[in-house]
């Protein structure tokens, strides 16, 4: 039956047709052959079946034949709308490498720019599917143009107000540089794919006429060069890894600083408690294995790992009976100091954890910040005060667990020991301004010097002081709250968990300062 | 060949394997040592060793390749 509006109907139906066909089928196959999925088969693996919801599909670069007709439409090479994820909404927006190579300037800007405005106006995370190159197109634009112009990010009044609005997560898809790049990293948390993703500020062409440095792309900025840059967060094996990763990050947050973390049915941790009263040997030169620790404290299967270029500073999310914290921590196999990656690390999740009201849970074992060379070179002590400075600003509830060591200004300020915080000690925790082994030659050495036997001497003054940093010293003199058994930590976090949960709706809006990557 | 990487910046305290040894995955191919601590620097899979590029006493730079492991 014919309408009034028939034809403009049909006309509708057959863009949206022309919008589904992306680069045509050559790229496509160019791109499955890549090891790579569309645009269009990410957003239907990521989201909830049949949730998405396109908005400016029929935005594009028509061919008109000479009778005005509109013959084909080649879509922008930007896909966004809404859709949802485990019920869940979120506001999407995916670049289409099989259009341009992902290339900004066939993305319609004024459509990214909306996906950035829709995710702050409708209070929903944000997830980036990035794929493409810079905003500037090519320098072919600048003679099609005719004039060059004074740039300006395009969005990132949105992009950076989002930071402490909604969560923000980016993948690298594919080769990513410039404009791709910087929102790559404008987010809470990124991932890249190894061997298949490569992220740059300018790729290797660019660089090479600058630098002279010859590297191809994944020499340049391939999964080995950001494992341990700090630039992105986790290092994934392939697309289904990636968009995992998301939907479990997403999984920990409220949808916008305005709401509470989602609160679901809790789980029994992974390994029984008993485990925790053996996991950290009596020498102290012996490192413990941290997943032994998380696996009996946190919910089963609820240990989320955040930032993976920390080394030995572990910084993850969790679960305690359902509800979702912070976790600070020590990988003991990773190193044994805080060296400046790890502050980085430490300063985004305490941010983090400020900007979504996530209380936080320390597992403290810190020697303090890294020494050498080297770490000076790297701004260690400006670095790891930065991380301290993160945690004074945090006003979420802090608990902390003292498994081993706290030294320095690093351990000192792990967390704000300057307010009410709940803290536990275990048995086998270690703590000074300084650590006894290596300053006892130094502070004792007029003695030494004097003595006859100054091996004996030695041996006497060690002694001494080990029965001085017993904790139980320090229990006595209540430096530490409670020395427990540490087969109580997990009953103990989750009755302390709901308490802090009580705390949480004043915090609720924005953060204590504005949050940056 | 797969490269087994020092995670950070330390001392090689111990080497605990030797070219053409048997490792299962998460057995200690050497012990590095900083700030007191013995941190070992475990097999990622199982396979053969078929490079130690490490020897005890000698610094080695965070992600310096310490051992390369064979099938």
């Amino acid at each position: 039956m014919s309408h009034v509006w028939s034809d403009e109907i049909e006309e509708i139906s057959r863009r949206l047709r022309m919008a589904e066909l992306l680069g045509g089928e050559e790229k496509i196959r160019r791109q499955h052959d890549a090891g790579r999925s569309t645009v269009r088969e990410r957003i239907s693996e990521l989201l909830d079946a049949g949730s998405f919801e396109e908005v400016g599909a029929l935005a594009g670069f028509a061919t008109v034949a000479d009778d005005g007709s509109t013959v084909s439409v080649m879509p922008a090479n930007f896909v966004f709308g809404l859709g949802s994820i485990d019920g869940r909404r979120v506001a999407l927006g995916a670049d289409d490498f099989t259009i341009r190579g992902g290339a900004a300037d066939a993305s319609i800007m004024a459509k990214q720019v909306d996906s950035e405005r829709m995710a702050g106006a409708m209070r929903v995370p944000l997830v980036r599917l990035v794929e493409g190159t810079g905003g500037g197109g090519s320098v072919r634009m600048i003679e099609d143009a005719g004039y060059t112009y004074v740039p300006a990010n395009p969005g990132w009044d949105s992009v950076v107000e989002n930071l402490s609005l909604v969560p923000v997560v980016a993948a690298c898809m594919g080769p990513v540089a410039g404009l791709g790049s910087g929102r790559v990293v404008m987010s809470h948390f990124s991932v890249l794919i190894e061997s298949i993703a490569q992220m740059f500020v300018a790729g290797p062409a660019v660089v090479r006429h600058a630098t002279g440095e010859a590297l191809d792309k994944e020499q340049l900025g391939g999964a080995e060069v950001h494992r341990r840059s700090g630039a992105i967060d986790r290092i994934v094996p392939d697309e289904k890894a990636a968009l995992q990763a998301i939907r479990d990050f997403l999984s920990f947050l409220p949808s916008s600083v305005y709401e509470l973390p989602p609160v679901i049915a809790g789980a029994e941790p992974a390994t029984s408690a008993d485990t925790l009263a053996d996991v950290v040997p009596r020498n102290r030169r012996q490192p413990y294995r941290l997943r032994a620790i998380l696996d009996a404290i946190f919910d089963a299967g609820s240990n989320f790992e955040y930032a993976g270029y920390g080394a030995s500073v572990y910084t993850g999310l969790a679960r305690l009976d359902g509800h979702p914290v912070g976790v600070i921590a020590t990988d003991p196999y990773k190193g044994a100091t805080m060296t400046p990656n790890g502050a980085d690390a430490l300063t985004r999740l305490v941010d983090l954890c400020e900007t979504f009201h996530l209380p936080i849970v320390s597992l403290t074992d810190q020697s303090g910040m890294m020494i050498g060379l080297q770490a000076e070179k790297t701004a260690s002590i400006r670095r790891g005060a930065r991380a301290v400075v993160a945690a004074y600003q945090a006003r979420v509830p802090m608990a902390e667990i003292i498994v081993r060591r706290v030294f320095g200004v690093g351990g000192a300020g792990q967390i704000n020991r300057h307010r009410y915080n709940r803290q536990w000690a275990w048995p086998s925790g270690d703590w000074g301004s300084l650590p006894v082994e290596g300053g006892v030659e130094a502070a004792y050495r007029a003695d030494l010097e004097a003595s006859d036997d100054p091996e004996a001497l030695m041996a006497t003054i060690h002694q001494r002081l080990e029965v001085a940093r017993s904790p139980f010293r320090t229990a006595e003199r209540y430096g530490v709250q409670d020395l427990i058994d540490p087969r109580r930590s997990r009953e103990l976090l989750t009755r302390w968990v709901r308490d802090a949960y009580r705390v949480l709706p004043e915090l609720v809006g924005p953060p204590s300062f504005g949050t940056r990557p | 060949m797969s490269d087994v990487r020092a995670e950070l910046t330390a001392s090689v305290f111990k080497v605990e394997v030797a070219v053409g040894d048997q490792v299962q995955e998460g057995q200690p191919l050497l012990v590095l040592e900083s700030m007191k601590m013995e941190i070992p620097v475990v097999a990622p899979r199982a396979g053969v060793v078929g490079e130690v590029l490490a020897s005890e006493g000698e610094v080695v730079d965070e992600g310096a390749v310490v051992v390369r492991l064979a099938d």
